[in-house]
């Protein structure tokens, strides 16, 4: 859905006049999607805040984000003034697409939002707790269908955890991929499969409306406002975040790096950008430095061995 | 208060002078940027939404209902007027539109498909208003092996399209089915004929594919003949105007192509086109005058049209009701919801009401704006014609390179269009159709994934595929759609259809 | 498109130009069968897996080559207008120049100069006459679509010098 401008035509109209640009944003991603969302906040949040003059945010969608990284990584070299906003969902797609350049041709600067997974089935559904799930799966795997989002995406990688955690064998699975979680919500709510995962936000009207059951969480604790147990309580020790982050060129210096951090611990600090956490609905897990990248790197290699468990990556 | 006073308020609201006005404005710009070839009903609307962001609430929603309905209307006339379709759902309507403007008939091909899309706008927009929730359900029933077997019927009927040959429209839409397959097969993660270039990782644009192979491919045929192709279109002959038969012929094809259009576009996998192409099918079947289909039936327009405008206001159902955008259209349409507070989702009838009943009475007012703006400008419009070709069709190549430009600027989507011209020329040369290559590519990945999905979730099961009533009944259509025409034939009465199968052009 | 006088089938040589398209229809089947036959099956519980589809469609493409090929052998394939093609070279020209100048001279010149030459194909021979108006027209164009209504359309130094 390349003609997906509308967001950029309402940041477009939000940013107002052009000085001489500041930072660049790229978002690897189509407006409206979460990656381009995030991009068009940090843009107002910086501008509000005077941390820069102007910003500018140019999507270049496609494939997970991994043409948006390579692009990134070519053609920014050592520009302290270009960012690359980027997610989890890159890490599963540069394994899966055999990406030539990762994230480790870029530099991460920090964590910023992240989205919980949630599992949910039709309010008619017998399963009423994830317990149920968990032996219905045990059971005859093959007869638990999933629906999330494109196949070895966040809700794939869930599922093949929770399998994993389960003490199931992750190639047997019966994951069905849709584009996208709104998609895969029709099938759900229409009972054509067993469950449903995928980010909370996308089932949470749904959810309130009693059409759809929410059985767990993927956070460590429980979110406040959410009335559901983590899958952690469920029995099922599995913790899945979609996170959302900001990474610079390669090739800085230690004090261009230096600044584009304090620069974002500005935006991330800010009250304007609490206040479009909030209005949102994502939840602040802000994460830089060390910390960000012991994370980064752990992350990467529990998705390239689920991936390899399920039978997405060689 | 009840629904119909919900609907009334709202009505009272857009009839004053001033929403009148914002619903004129708004159709008149959705009509003026949708009209130019290249530029769908999606980027009008995104393009034209932060115009609606300065006026009072009940002002913005008027004007961006005028937009919507503008833009999705505006296609039409290109398709018609110049062979020139700006999107896959006016595709259809090329087929037998250009073919009556090519014989002076613009006028009423584009009045048929002015008063089609009021018609179709009108039911569905009442639809929406009183059946959305029913028809949700009908929707949600739609599981993987009832798309599919939709897929099938939808498969039978494109050979209405193919042309005088079946083996050239047959190779135009395996054309189309293998362009499909290219990029990331969505079920398992893994790439296919993408050949490691990553810009085709995700495909091939339909948009892309159907600009250049129209717009392009028919400026470069219409260069290569020369000086020997007419200098000039007579623009008009006889009346500018529908006459009595146009509308004896026009009216059960604008209902019927509601009837279709409206339930398949409030499928969350159903979207505009596959409403068209079915329209088309069954028009070609139940007419009175097959001879002249392929050579400008204004039936093919009528229909096709109507089907067109009434999956849009379908594609309004899930959207609202359960807040889930089926189309591009629809995505940026979800934003523009989001910005008149109107969070769409199971919810919104019962805790908006207000804004819900107002949304329904802006459409119906800017539906009937645009025929009060379009009847007029037909005239107008086909004055399009008399252009000379040069600076015509340099405007089009223009236009339709814009929007190319707008969604990606990158060498490589160009590169593309350039190369889908040339086929789209060189399918021109050797007599092919085009529409079967857009309809492969539209329909091929639809059909796979159902399919697939179905039999996953089935772990194997065959037998789900027919087991399920509606996909029963749709597939025992499809096969009638083909066994039919063939023992016509068999039992020497398909003198008509053998004949025309005969014929060429 | 193809008016004028049916061809008698008896007389005509093989059409060499539709054998071409059956072996390019060969050709692509064949590209299929190679890039698909590196894929993983992974069908998982269903037996139509990622290679399936693609295999089918190979299969019938490589039925349409023989059956082109049989009526080009025929001379059953509908004869063809002649086409000019300096006109269309123009045209392709014109689309070249843009696609290449675009990102470096911006979208007013490069599209003015797609505009000059399609207006060539079509006869207009004057180009320096219609090079300057396509540029200013698309230059009006840009404004309107890339200024007032936000489109990103690159620029080059044309739109530089008015903002």
């Amino acid at each position: 859905m390349k003609h997906f401008f509308l967001a950029s035509i309402l940041a477009g109209a939000l940013a107002l006049p052009a000085y001489a640009a500041d930072y660049t944003i790229i978002a690897p991603a189509n407006p409206g999607g979460g990656w381009d969302q995030t991009a068009r906040s940090l843009q107002t949040v910086m501008q509000q805040e005077g941390i820069s003059g102007n910003v500018q945010v140019q999507n270049v969608p496609g494939a997970g984000g991994t043409i948006g990284l390579a692009q990134f990584a070519s053609q920014q070299k050592g520009n302290p003034n270009a960012l690359l906003v980027g997610g989890y969902v890159m890490v599963g797609a540069i394994l899966t697409n055999n990406s030539p350049v990762t994230l480790k041709d870029v530099t991460p600067i920090a964590r910023l939002t992240g989205e919980y997974e949630a599992i949910v089935v039709p309010a008619a559904s017998e399963i009423k707790t994830m317990a149920d799930l968990v032996e219905a799966l045990k059971k005859d795997p093959g007869a638990v269908s999933w629906a999330g989002g494109s196949a070895g995406g966040t809700d794939h990688i869930a599922v093949g955890l929770i399998a994993k955690a389960a003490g199931v064998d992750p190639t047997k699975i019966n994951y069905i991929a849709y584009s996208g979680g709104g998609e895969a919500l029709a099938a759900i709510l229409g009972s054509q499969v067993t469950a449903g995962i995928s980010g909370y936000g996308e089932f949470e009207s749904q959810i309130k409306a009693g059409a759809l059951r929410l059985l767990a969480v993927s956070s460590a604790e429980r979110i406040p406002g959410i009335d559901a147990p983590t899958l952690k309580e469920s029995g099922v020790d599995v913790v899945v975040e979609n996170w959302r982050m900001i990474a610079a060129a390669p090739g800085l210096t230690e004090e261009q790096k230096a600044a584009v951090e304090a620069d974002i611990e500005k935006v991330a600090k800010s009250d304007a950008w609490q206040e479009v956490l909030k209005t949102k609905g994502w939840q602040d897990t802000y994460l830089a430095g060390d910390a960000f990248e012991e994370q980064l790197a752990k992350d990467i290699s529990a998705t390239e061995a689920v991936l390899k468990d399920i039978g997405l990556v060689k | 208060m009840g629904t119909f006073d919900f609907l009334l308020q709202g009505l009272m609201v857009a009839a004053q002078p001033m929403n009148l006005l914002y619903a004129l404005i708004g159709v008149t710009l959705g009509t003026a940027v949708g009209v130019l070839p290249g530029i769908g009903p999606a980027l009008t609307v995104a393009l034209l939404l932060p115009v609606t962001y300065q006026l009072d609430p009940a002002g913005s929603l008027i004007m961006f209902a005028g937009i919507y309905y503008g833009g999705m209307y505006g296609g039409s006339t290109t398709s018609i007027l110049l062979n020139t379709p700006g999107e896959s759902a006016s595709i259809v309507t090329a087929l037998e539109g250009n073919k009556m403007a090519r014989a002076g008939r613009g006028g009423p091909a584009l009045a048929t498909a002015a008063i089609g899309s009021f018609v179709a706008g009108l039911i569905a927009t009442m639809g929406l208003a009183f059946v959305a929730p029913y028809i949700v359900k009908l929707a949600l029933v739609f599981g993987p092996r009832e798309y599919f077997a939709l897929m099938v019927l939808a498969f039978v009927t494109v050979s209405s399209a193919f042309g005088d040959s079946a083996l050239r429209g047959l190779t135009s839409l395996f054309v189309g089915l293998t362009l499909a397959i290219i990029g990331i097969d969505q079920l398992t993660g893994q790439t296919r004929l993408s050949f490691g270039v990553p810009d085709l990782l995700d495909g091939i644009e339909v948009t892309t594919v159907a600009v250049a192979m129209f717009a392009i491919g028919e400026s470069l045929f219409i260069a290569a003949q020369g000086d020997r192709g007419p200098d000039r279109v007579e623009a008009v002959r006889g009346s500018v105007w529908m006459n009595a038969a146009d509308w004896a012929r026009s009216w059960k094809p604008w209902l019927r192509g509601t009837f279709i259009g409206f339930p398949i576009g409030a499928m969350p996998a159903g979207g505009a086109e596959i409403g068209t192409f079915l329209s088309y099918a069954t028009e070609k079947r139940l007419t009175k005058h097959p001879e002249e289909f392929g050579n400008g039936a204004i039936e093919g327009v009528a229909g096709p049209e109507a089907a067109n405008n009434a999956s849009a206001a379908g594609t309004l159902v899930p959207l609202l009701t359960l807040g889930l955008p089926t189309t591009a259209t629809a995505a940026i349409m979800l934003a523009g919801f989001q910005q008149f507070g109107l969070q769409p989702g199971p919810l919104l009838f019962a805790t908006n009401p207000q804004l819900v009943w107002g949304l329904i009475a802006s459409l119906l007012i800017a539906n009937f704006m645009l025929l009060v703006l379009n009847l007029p400008l037909i005239g107008l419009w086909v004055r399009l014609l008399t252009i000379p070709k040069p600076w015509l069709y340099a405007g089009i190549l223009l236009f339709a390179t814009l929007g190319t430009i707008g969604a990606n600027p990158s060498v490589f989507e160009l590169g593309m269009l350039l190369a889908f011209g040339l086929l789209g020329y060189v399918m021109r040369v050797f007599g092919y159709p085009i529409a079967p290559v857009v309809v492969g590519l539209i329909l091929g990945p639809l059909a796979e994934q159902q399919l697939r999905r179905a039999l996953s979730i089935s772990q194997g099961d065959v037998t789900v595929l027919f087991t399920s009533p509606i996909a029963a009944v749709l597939l025992v259509i499809a096969a009638l759609a083909f066994l039919v025409p063939l023992i016509m034939r068999a039992r020497g009465r398909g003198e008509v259809l053998t004949q025309l199968a005969a014929s060429e052009d | 498109m193809t008016k004028g006088t049916h061809p008698s089938t008896q007389t005509r040589r093989p059409d060499w130009a539709a054998l071409t398209i059956a072996a390019v229809l060969a050709v692509i089947a064949g590209l299929i069968f190679w890039d698909v036959s590196r894929l993983i099956g992974l069908a998982g519980y269903s037996q139509v897996g990622p290679t399936t589809v693609p295999y089918a469609i190979a299969c019938c493409l490589i039925g349409l080559a023989v059956w082109t090929a049989a009526e080009a052998l025929r001379g059953d394939f509908p004869e063809r207008d002649h086409q000019e093609i300096g006109p269309a070279a123009w045209i392709v020209g014109g689309l070249v120049a843009q696609m290449l100048l675009l990102n470096t001279l911006g979208f007013s010149i490069a599209t003015g100069i797609l505009f000059a030459l399609t207006a060539r194909g079509f006869g207009k021979r004057k180009l320096w006459l219609s090079v300057p108006i396509g540029i200013a027209f698309s230059f009006v164009v840009w404004v309107i679509f890339a200024k007032l209504l936000q489109l990103s359309l690159p620029a080059g130094p044309l739109e530089r010098l008015f903002f």
